[in-house]
């Protein structure tokens, strides 16, 4: 039996689809000059701490803390969730009766691409207006079962009843919120309506993408409508950045944007040549008279009328409608050459080429395609962006049509009871890090965590749904899975720290004398996992609280050497916050230690750890 | 009418309207029926004391069927005893558990509660894996004291995909797993060890061909054993390793052929004009840790991806085959069968093909309560013959016996063979009933290996038992350690009927001591020679249609020559099977010389979508080479 040939052609198409870096600004929070004038409710700070427990609808104002050391001689009232410091890098909306303006940008936008980092406390509420015209939706839906169009991330709605002007919103596919006090990341791609010289609006607003916390919610989503509470009353093809200051307060860090307008190059004029036979080179056909030759007005592959062993020559126009620096991108089976105003832009193997500036006006091009290995597909892509815009495709649609032989998907879901399932697991996505005595334990209550079988220890949690199964059922399949949701990589490190053992030379799948005993099922199918280690004896039984938000694991450890400790969290910060919990990575998540020990925050220089003696179980609350 | 019937047996063969017997005759293929939305893709399967049958699939659950045997007319229950396990692909019951190997751990699974679901989902033994797509493991086989088996199949390489590499320990092993827990690493030599045997006792496995082994067969497995592919001895040094060659000595003495340029590794290529091809039963003389299979099953006909060993046992409800070996084979679909004997104290004998035309591929067997056999089934990533993915099945016998070589054994001088009827006496003491050729594998790092060194067998004489049971032949050119293909196409039984199966294989490892035959007591009689002039003109090509080597041959035509080729073990015209379609390759619209040349040596890198690769195959002569291109040709379809 032999392995599967993976031949990987770099799909263009992922780089579409995923996140483009350069031409990235950061909107400056050293202060609020970016946007404009408003009530006082909005503030930049330095740092912001928002208690997961305390709601907003409570009375007690906010505090800002550090100015002068207030001793808080007894607080009978209940204390604000928020406190921040002054400082810079922290956008914060605080809100009253008074001061509840919304935040405006001085710039506006009409294309854009948009990150950003948000925190939201229990019971708040904001929005992120595109154009000042289009809401997404910012909530605190931490657990929210079915998310709908108000929750985090969702499309909002707007109120008009009659059927004509009514916009009904859209839910975010899955709920990926996180809870309150934490940074929660979110990255929009939008695309302004298009209107006619006659300002008719001839394309709708549209969510290229959103994602919540690396999870995509919505994709390709058309907004007919205005949604509630725009800043215009009417569609327009530039509008500032909105967000919204009356609902709650909201904290805002690490926006960085992009600003985009369309390519509109076009390719017109095409004249082609076919050559038919096994060319690898230009040389080998360059003293050949072509095949047939004519004119088209797409670029496209066919023209040849077969799928293999030949070359076409293309000759065109390139109408540049402003001078820029541009980017060609191919994606073809064999092998293609650009040429532009007789400089070769990208040679044969190359993917596209190096960034050319071209003047305004029109290009001579010329493009020279190659198929010659008979399995791999005919289909040939040609894309464009300038310096500040989407790729645009020159080639005809069916020339590179989306790939549509594709495996069905096979997921996994838990159903009513807990289901367990093994598979090898990609730590971080990273296939360097393959774990592969790994288990994967999905609750119907909603948050789901993968068990390491070679370290004890729990590697990642995750809610939205169970496991992609793909990877390991399609065919022969690699015998890994991956989590469907927002994951949290927690640690690939062992959680038992025997007194006196180093972990620094610890392999990942590889520690020396552990040994599992594998697992035991409750009576509600949650499993206690067994195992040794050096003379120690383990179980390690987790289980959801809070109504499935939260994970609780309870660690028992019998003949371990006195000293010996559990690491319950590793991080390159870990931050002890005044409600007792633990803030890991700047607010990823957080850490509660419910049993009676005292937990230590080691420092192992770049990461810190989160140690408790084995004294007794250790139960602790992973909230996330 | 009359003539339409007719018409009907020229395009369907005869069988139909014939006294030709059929395997289903004899043995029927029973589909258990399985609810709509449950893909039971068979890893392992094992027959509990109550009678219930238990199934562990890839997906990673543990069925439990009620009344597989239908015997109360209703349909067979299943019930879920467990889930989640990682791709199980063996099961065992004992002592009220359910033993599996899991990719990374051999699991006993426990019911304590009583409530028909595994709460107990024990680590036995984890062995380490790296996560490579091919390390799956296998088993356990359980051993008279206890002790149980479980087998891990190598990893490939990297940019060398096509190379076996043991990433970590005991990767290409069998390892022996006491119950408390405790590994030996006991033999290695393993490619992909899919077929775990343990026959009165002693332990036997299955490997596929591939790298270095040429063909798949069957090995007996003793502690120390080598069979043949080195990935494994990687760890041969180890303290724990019970072998005494180390990868270093071992490449010391086989050629690796393992060469770079640029950086790059090349991959190995058969070489169909190698001067001295090196052979497995060669290197075992500077390699004496070298263990020859028992018996080979030679590629593309008898299987090409052998899966489980099943003994038959004395049970005679199975037929007339009892203690002999069954063997499944995942590509063609079909199980074979075995009979061993021992000579100068090692195991070799005699293969058959005996059941084909499952649904799917064959991966496991049990027995049920009632002597039939319940066959586990699955080809997903390798394809088979078949019309499902995957499924359960039953195999009954009708109580009819088929007329067949009951078994073949080893002569100083030839062969007997043992019928399971008597046979026609005029019939069989004609040595025109009687063909043959011997043949062996080559011994090296590329896929598989075409069989080689082809020679007829010189077959000189025949002596038929008074009872009609068994006929003794003269052989006067046996070769030792090669396949010994005995072919019996004139034989028929007392009352008439061909042999159901008329070709065995066997592996002559040794060659007996003993007593010869007395040529005076054989029968040399030849059929055709007492005909003298008018065979000739039988034999000459009828004058008909003058096919020059360029013409092209219908499907139907061809067929037959596929088929002697074994080209039909992968390939079918329209439809994908192991390999592509003959279609499918016709579509890439290569030129015949090209066709040719990828018959004789195959680029697996062209067909990226197809997992198992195609073994070099120079020993399809250059005639049918080219008519088989040819007519591949002739399969293009015009661009529209």
């Amino acid at each position: 039996m032999m392995k599967r040939l993976t031949f990987s052609l770099t799909l263009w198409l992922a780089a579409y689809a995923g996140w483009a870096q350069e031409g990235y600004k950061t909107l400056p929070l050293n202060d609020l000059s970016s946007f404009k004038a408003q009530a006082g409710n909005w503030m930049i700070v330095g740092d912001v701490t928002m208690d997961r427990n305390l709601s907003i609808h409570h009375e007690a104002p906010p505090v800002e803390t550090g100015k002068k050391k207030k001793k808080s001689k007894a607080a009978p009232e209940p204390e604000h969730p928020v406190k921040y410091t002054s400082g810079q890098g922290i956008l914060l909306n605080f809100n009253d009766d008074q001061k509840k303006d919304n935040l405006v940008t001085n710039w506006i936008h009409g294309d854009i691409e948009l990150e950003l980092e948000v925190m939201i406390p229990k019971g708040s509420n904001s929005g992120i207006y595109l154009q000042g015209n289009y809401e997404v939706q910012l909530l605190d839906s931490w657990g929210v079962k079915n998310p709908g169009f108000g929750d985090i991330g969702g499309i909002y709605r707007n109120w008009e009843n009659e059927p004509a002007k009514a916009y009904a919103g859209k839910a975010p596919r899955t709920n990926a919120a996180k809870a309150p006090g934490l940074w929660q990341t979110i990255k929009i791609s939008f695309q302004a309506p298009r209107f006619n010289a006659a300002g008719e609006k001839v394309e709708n607003a549209r969510f290229v993408f959103v994602e919540l916390n690396g999870v995509r919610i919505h994709d390709n989503l058309e907004v007919p409508r205005l949604t509630g509470g725009p800043i215009n009353d009417k569609e327009v093809a530039e509008g500032p950045l909105m967000i919204q200051g009356d609902h709650g307060p909201v904290a805002f860090r690490n926006i960085r944007y992009r600003l985009l307008k369309p390519a509109n190059v076009s390719l017109s004029g095409i004249n082609y040549e076919v050559f038919d036979g096994h060319f690898e080179s230009e040389k080998d056909f360059k003293d050949l008279k072509p095949t047939s030759i004519g004119s088209t007005e797409q670029l496209t592959w066919e023209v040849a009328k077969k799928d293999n062993e030949f070359a076409v020559k293309y000759y065109g126009a390139l109408e540049i409608p402003a001078e820029d620096t541009y980017k060609f991108s191919a994606n073809t089976g064999n092998a293609m050459k650009l040429v532009i105003d007789g400089q070769t832009i990208s040679n044969y193997y190359e993917r596209g080429g190096k960034p050319v500036k071209l003047s305004k006006g029109t290009h001579a091009i010329e493009i020279t395609y190659f198929k010659y290995v008979s399995w791999v597909s005919p289909n040939m892509g040609l894309w464009v962006e300038s310096s500040n815009s989407y790729p645009q495709a020159l080639h005809a649609f069916s020339s590179f049509p989306p790939a549509s032989n594709v495996a069905s998907p096979i997921i996994v879901e838990t159903g009513n009871s807990p289901r367990l399932l093994r598979a090898f697991l990609d730590y971080n996505r990273d296939r360097s890090q393959r774990l592969t005595h790994t288990i994967a334990v999905g609750d119907p209550a909603g948050l789901n965590y993968i068990y390491d079988m070679k370290s004890g220890s729990v590697v990642c949690l995750w809610r939205g749904g169970f496991i992609d199964a793909t990877p390991m059922w399609h065919e022969r399949g690699d015998g890994s899975f991956r989590p469907i949701g927002v994951v949290e990589y927690l640690t690939s490190k062992p959680t038992l720290v025997l007194a006196g053992q180093s972990s620094a030379s610890l392999e990942l799948n590889n520690i020396p004398d552990f040994r599992s005993s594998g697992y035991t099922l409750d009576g509600n199918g949650l499993p206690t996992f067994l195992y040794t280690y050096r003379g120690a004896s383990v179980k390690d039984k987790s289980k959801l609280v809070e109504e499935g938000k939260v994970l609780q694991r309870e660690i028992s450890v019998e003949n371990a050497p006195a000293g010996s400790q559990v690491r319950i969290a590793e991080g390159s910060q870990i931050r002890k916050l005044d409600n007792g919990a633990y803030a890991i990575d700047g607010f990823d998540y957080y850490v509660e230690l419910k049993s009676a020990q005292e937990a230590t925050i080691a420092d192992k220089g770049a990461t810190k750890e989160l140690l408790v003696p084995t004294t007794g179980s250790v139960v602790y609350q992973i909230v996330w | 009418m009359k003539k339409y019937i007719s018409l009907m047996a020229l395009l369907v063969g005869f069988n139909a309207f014939s006294q030709e017997a059929e395997e289903s005759d004899f043995y029927k293929i029973i589909t258990i029926p399985t609810p709509e939305t449950m893909l039971l893709e068979v890893g392992g399967i094992t027959t509990l004391p109550d009678g219930r049958v238990a199934l562990a699939t890839r997906r990673g659950d543990v069925w439990m069927v009620e009344d597989p045997y239908m015997r109360n007319s209703n349909l067979p229950s299943f019930t879920l005893f467990a889930s989640g396990l990682h791709e199980p692909l063996g099961l065992t019951f004992k002592e009220n558990a359910l033993l599996t190997a899991q990719r990374g751990e051999l699991t006993k699974l426990q019911d304590t509660n009583g409530d028909g679901r595994a709460d107990v989902y024990e680590t036995i033994y984890a062995w380490p894996v790296s996560g490579h797509y091919h390390e799956y493991s296998y088993g356990p086989k359980i051993a008279p004291d206890g002790s149980m088996f479980v087998s891990g199949n190598v990893a490939f390489g990297d940019q060398e995909w096509w190379r076996g590499e043991s990433r970590v320990p005991w990767r290409g092993w069998i390892m022996r797993i006491s119950p408390e827990g405790d590994m030996e690493p006991w033999a290695t030599g393993m490619r992909s060890p899919a077929g775990l045997g343990m026959i009165n006792g002693e332990l036997f496995y299955a490997d596929n061909q591939g790298d270095w082994i040429g063909s798949g067969g069957i090995w007996q497995i003793k502690k120390g054993s080598f069979a043949g592919h080195p990935a494994g001895l990687r760890w041969a040094d180890r303290e724990e390793s019970p072998m005494t060659v180390s990868a270093k000595e071992f490449f010391s003495k086989v050629h690796e052929e393992r060469e770079q340029v640029d950086g790059r590794y090349l991959k190995p290529e058969n070489n169909a004009d190698e001067k001295n091809p090196e052979m497995l039963y060669h290197a075992k003389e500077a390699v004496p840790e070298i263990t020859l299979p028992a018996v080979w099953l030679p590629h593309g006909i008898l299987g090409i991806s052998n899966s489980e060993i099943l003994e038959i046992g004395e049970d005679a409800s199975f037929g007339p085959f009892k203690d002999q070996l069954l063997i499944g084979d995942q590509g063609q679909s079909k199980i074979m069968r075995v009979s061993l004997e021992k000579v100068n104290g090692d195991y070799q004998g005699v293969a058959f093909d005996f059941i084909k035309d499952f649904q799917s591929g064959v991966l496991r067997m049990s027995w049920g309560h009632d002597g039939s056999l319940f066959v586990g089934e699955t080809n997903r990533g390798w394809g088979s013959a078949g019309s499902t993915t995957s499924g359960l099945e039953r195999v009954v016998w009708t109580g009819e016996t088929p007329f067949e070589m009951q078994t073949v054994k080893a002569m100083p001088d030839g062969f007997e063979i043992r019928f399971t009827q008597a046979v026609d006496k005029a019939s069989a003491e004609d040595l025109d009933s009687y063909a043959g050729q011997s043949f062996i594998y080559k011994y090296h790092s590329v896929y598989g290996s075409p069989p080689i060194n082809t020679e007829k067998l010189g077959i000189k004489g025949v002596k038929v038992a008074e009872d009609g049971m068994s006929v003794r032949l003269v052989v006067d050119n046996l070769r030792q350690y090669y396949v010994h293909e005995i072919n019996l196409p004139g034989i028929k039984s007392a009352n008439g009927s061909s042999v159901l199966h008329g070709t065995g294989y066997y592996t002559l490892n040794n060659i007996p001591a003993g007593a010869k035959l007395n040529m005076t007591e054989v029968s040399t009689k030849r059929s055709s020679a007492s005909k003298k002039v008018a065979p000739k003109k039988v034999a000459a090509k009828p004058a008909a249609p003058k096919t020059s080597a360029n013409a092209v041959l219908t499907t139907e035509e061809i067929k037959p020559i596929l088929a002697k080729n074994t080209c039909l073990a992968c390939h079918q015209v329209d439809k994908r099977q192991v390999g592509p379609a003959y279609k499918d390759i016709a579509a890439r619209r290569y030129t015949a010389k090209q066709i040719v040349d990828l018959i004789r040596n195959p680029k697996a890198e062209n067909w990226p979508g197809y997992s198992t690769e195609m073994p070099p195959m120079p020993q399809v002569s250059d005639e049918d080479a080219m008519k088989i291109a040819n007519w591949i040709i002739s399969l293009q379809e015009e661009r529209p």
